[in-house]
C-alpha cells in the first residue's frame, strides 16, 4: 500500500479493506484448505492421513466415469447458456422497446420473480408439473394426444428446461442493458443504406449486443457448472454430473479429500472457460470502443 | 425539373401540429436547406422524406415516384445522421462498404466503390481504421462516403455539423459544398444554424409551426423576408411598426425621435409580402438591418426622415464588427452594425451619434403565416 506522495492513493483500498478481509476468509482460505485437504491421502476407512500426494487426481483422471461428468456438465453449461441466450433475445427486446415506464416494472418483477423462490420450492414445483401423474401428464391425457404418461422427469432434458427457467434472468439483464446503450440512429443507418430488418439484426444489433451476451452466457454457464439440488431432485442422483459426484463423495461416501480434488477441477475448468469468454469480451470491446 | 415533390404534407404528434400543409418542389442537383428553430417541425419533414415518420396526410414523390408509402430501405435515399451514427463494431472500409454489400455487389465492385468514396473525401489511408479512432471531422467525411457510396437519388443530412467545433464546422462546410457540388446530388439539408444554411445553400426554406414560412435563395431571405418571423430569424432585425401620415411617409410607434416627435419612415415599395400596402391607414411593419444603418457624428438632421439622434448604450466587439445598441432620444432603441474599421478607438456607452439610412432599406413586412398565430418574441 502506497502513501505516497500527492495523498489520498491509499484511500481507494481503504475502502476495499472490509471486503478484502471478508473475502480472504470466506473465499481464499477456504480454496487454501480444500486444495491442501484435495492432497491429503486416506486409508482403506477414508480416514486422513498425514501424508500429501496426488493419488486422487490421479484416481479421478484415470477415472472415464468422471471424464464423462465433467464432460456432460460442461455441455449441458453450455447448453443452458445458449438456451438462455436465445430466449433473452425477445425478453430483452420487448423490455427494451416497452416506453410505458410501468409495464417495464412489471415486466422486470415477472423475469426476476423465479429468483424470489427457494431452489428447493422451485424444484418441487417442477416435480409437481412433469411427474408421471403431474400436471403435464394429466392435461395431455385428458386431450387425448397421449396414452400412456410420458417421462417427463428424471433426465436431463427436465434438468435442462429448470436450469433455463431460473438462470433466465442472468441473461437477460445484461442483454437488455447491452441493447438499450445501441443508439437508435444505427438501425435507421442500416435502413437508409438499404438494409432490412433480419439484416439489421444480423449485422448491427446483434454484433453489438456481443459483450451483453457474453456477460450473460458467463454467469449462466457458471451458475449451471456448480449447480447440484436441482439436478438431484429433478433429474435423479444417477445423472452423470460433476457436481451430483462432489456431493455424493462428501456427503454420502464422506471421502473428503476426494471430493476435494473434483471440486478444484470443476473450478479450474470453469474458472478457464469463463475467463475465455471473458478475455474475448474485453477483446471485443477494445476494438469498438477502444478501451 | 423537379426531384422532390413534398405535397400537402402534415403531421401530427399528440396535440402538436408538428406539419402543416407542407408543399415544397426541390430541384435537380440543388442544396436546399430546411431552417428554423428547435421544434419547427424541420426534422419531423426530414424523417418523412427519409421514411423514419409517415405523414398523417400528404404526399413525398422522388423522380417523380410516390414513396410516401415506402419503407426506409427500398427508398434510395443517403442520409448523413446528427452523431454520424457510423457502425462502430465495423472498419470504416465496412461502413462504407455496409450499403453496397446489402445490395449484394460483387467484391470487386465493392472494394472498388469504397475506394472511390474514401478518395471523395479524403481518407483513403484510414480505411482500415475503427470509428473510435476517428477524429469528428473524420467521422463525419465517412458518413458522408457511406451514404454516397450507394449512389443515392437524394442525400440528407440532418445537423451535420452541430457536433463539430467552429473552427472545424468552417472547414466542413467548404467539404461538404465541394462534395455536393462534385456529385451533383440533390441534397436536404437540416440545420437551425442560419449562417451554415446561408453559406451552403442553393435555397433555404424557413419553417416556423409546422409551416413553411419563407421559400427562397440566401439572398432573398435575407433582402426580402416575406415576413416578420423570417426577417427576425434570418439574420438581425431592426423592427418598426409605424402608421402612414400621408406624402408617402410614416410615422412610428414604438420609436420617437424626442418626446414630441415620432421617428419617420419613408420606404421606396421593396415589399416583400403581400400585407405591404403602404396606404390602407393601417400600421405597417417595417424591418431595417443593422448594417445598412450609416452612423456618422451627431448633426442636426434630427427634424428629417429616415435619420435619428441617438446615444450608444452597448458596444459588443465581434472582431469584424461592432454591433452598438443605440438609444433614441425620444423612445425606442436600434441595433447597429459596422465594420470595425469605421472606428480609430472603440465608441464607448453615452457617445452621442447620429443614424441615417436610405428608402430602399426599410423592407415592409406581411404578416407570417399561421393558422393560429404564435407571435415570435
Amino acid at each position: 500500500m502506497s502513501r505516497a506522495a500527492g495523498g489520498g492513493s491509499w484511500f481507494p483500498w481503504l475502502l476495499l479493506t472490509p471486503g478484502m478481509v471478508f473475502l480472504l476468509f470466506f473465499l481464499v482460505a477456504p480454496g487454501v484448505l480444500l486444495m491442501a485437504l484435495s492432497l491429503r491421502d486416506v486409508d482403506g476407512m477414508l480416514m486422513l492421513l498425514p501424508s500429501y500426494s496426488l493419488a486422487h487426481y490421479a484416481s479421478a483422471f484415470a477415472s472415464a466415469g468422471y471424464w464423462v461428468a465433467l464432460g456432460t456438465t460442461l455441455w449441458v453449461a453450455v447448453l443452458t447458456a445458449l438456451l438462455c441466450l436465445l430466449l433473452a433475445w425477445p425478453a430483452a427486446w420487448l423490455l427494451v422497446t416497452t416506453r410505458s415506464r410501468a409495464w417495464r416494472t412489471v415486466m422486470y418483477v415477472i423475469l426476476i420473480s423465479p429468483l424470489l423462490t427457494s431452489v428447493v420450492i422451485r424444484s418441487f414445483a417442477w416435480i409437481v408439473l412433469l411427474a408421471q401423474n403431474g400436471l403435464v401428464n394429466d392435461v395431455l391425457r385428458k386431450l387425448g394426444v397421449i396414452d400412456a404418461p410420458l417421462g417427463l422427469l428424471w433426465n436431463m432434458k427436465a434438468v435442462i428446461v429448470a436450469y433455463v427457467q431460473v438462470m433466465l434472468p442472468f441473461a437477460v439483464l445484461p442483454l437488455a442493458t447491452s441493447l438499450e446503450s445501441i443508439p437508435p440512429a444505427l438501425p435507421r443507418a442500416s435502413l437508409s443504406l438499404g438494409a432490412g430488418a433480419r439484416h439489421t439484426f444480423f449485422h448491427v444489433l446483434l454484433p453489438l449486443t456481443i459483450p451483453g451476451m457474453l456477460s450473460g452466457a458467463i454467469i449462466v454457464f457458471a451458475l449451471a457448472a456448480g449447480s447440484y439440488v436441482t439436478p438431484l431432485l429433478i433429474g435423479g442422483r444417477l445423472q452423470p454430473l460433476l457436481p451430483i459426484n462432489i456431493y455424493q463423495q462428501a456427503l454420502q461416501i464422506a471421502n473428503l479429500p476426494l471430493a476435494a480434488a473434483l471440486s478444484l477441477t470443476l473450478l479450474v475448468v470453469t474458472a478457464a472457460i469463463a475467463g475465455l469468454m471473458s478475455r474475448w469480451q474485453k477483446q471485443w470491446e477494445r476494438r469498438v470502443h477502444g478501451h | 425539373m423537379s426531384d422532390i415533390d413534398i405535397r400537402a404534407v402534415a403531421h401530427r404528434f399528440g396535440a402538436l401540429q408538428a406539419l402543416d400543409g407542407v408543399e415544397l418542389a426541390i430541384g435537380q442537383g440543388e442544396f436546399f436547406s430546411l431552417l428554423g428553430p428547435s421544434g419547427c417541425g424541420k426534422t419531423t419533414l426530414l424523417n418523412i422524406i427519409a421514411g423514419f415518420i409517415a405523414p398523417d396526410s400528404g404526399s413525398i414523390a422522388i423522380g417523380g415516384r410516390d414513396i410516401t408509402r415506402l419503407a426506409p430501405n427500398q427508398r434510395d435515399i443517403g442520409m448523413v445522421f446528427q452523431n454520424y451514427a457510423l457502425f462502430p463494431h465495423l472498419t470504416v472500409f465496412d461502413n462504407v462498404a455496409y450499403g453496397l454489400r446489402v445490395r449484394k455487389h460483387k467484391p470487386e465492385l465493392v472494394r472498388q466503390r469504397v475506394g472511390e468514396m474514401l478518395a471523395l473525401v479524403r481518407l483513403s489511408e484510414l480505411a482500415q481504421r475503427m470509428p473510435h479512432q476517428l477524429s469528428g471531422g473524420q467521422q463525419q467525411r465517412v458518413a458522408i462516403a457511406r451514404a454516397l457510396a450507394i449512389r443515392p437519388q437524394v442525400l440528407l443530412l440532418d445537423e451535420p455539423l452541430s457536433n463539430l467545433d467552429a473552427k472545424l464546422r468552417k472547414d466542413m462546410q467548404a467539404e461538404l459544398r465541394r462534395l455536393q457540388r462534385d456529385v451533383g446530388i440533390t441534397t436536404v439539408m437540416v440545420t437551425h444554424d442560419q449562417e451554415e444554411a446561408l453559406s451552403l445553400s442553393d435555397r433555404i426554406g424557413i419553417l416556423g409551426g409546422g409551416r413553411l414560412q419563407q421559400v427562397g435563395t440566401p439572398l432573398a431571405l435575407y433582402r426580402q423576408p416575406a415576413n416578420r418571423f423570417v426577417g427576425e430569424f434570418v439574420g438581425q432585425a431592426n423592427l418598426i411598426a409605424a402608421r402612414p401620415a400621408g406624402d408617402g411617409v410614416f410615422e412610428a410607434q414604438s420609436h420617437r425621435i424626442a418626446a414630441d416627435a415620432p421617428l419617420r419612415l419613408r420606404a421606396d415599395g421593396g415589399g416583400g409580402g403581400d400585407g405591404g400596402n403602404a396606404d390602407d391607414g393601417a400600421a405597417s411593419l417595417f424591418l431595417l438591418r443593422p448594417e445598412r444603418i450609416r452612423l456618422g457624428p451627431p448633426d442636426d438632421g434630427v427634424s428629417l426622415v429616415n435619420a435619428v439622434r441617438g446615444t450608444v448604450r452597448e458596444v459588443s466587439y465581434a472582431g469584424a464588427g461592432l454591433h452598438l445598441v443605440v438609444r433614441l432620444e425620444g423612445a425606442g432603441e436600434l441595433i447597429v452594425a459596422a465594420p470595425e474599421s469605421l472606428f480609430a478607438r472603440l465608441p464607448e456607452p453615452g457617445l452621442a451619434v447620429h443614424l441615417a439610412w436610405a428608402p430602399h432599406d426599410l423592407v415592409v413586412l406581411a404578416a407570417e403565416r399561421s393558422t393560429a398565430p404564435g407571435q415570435p418574441a
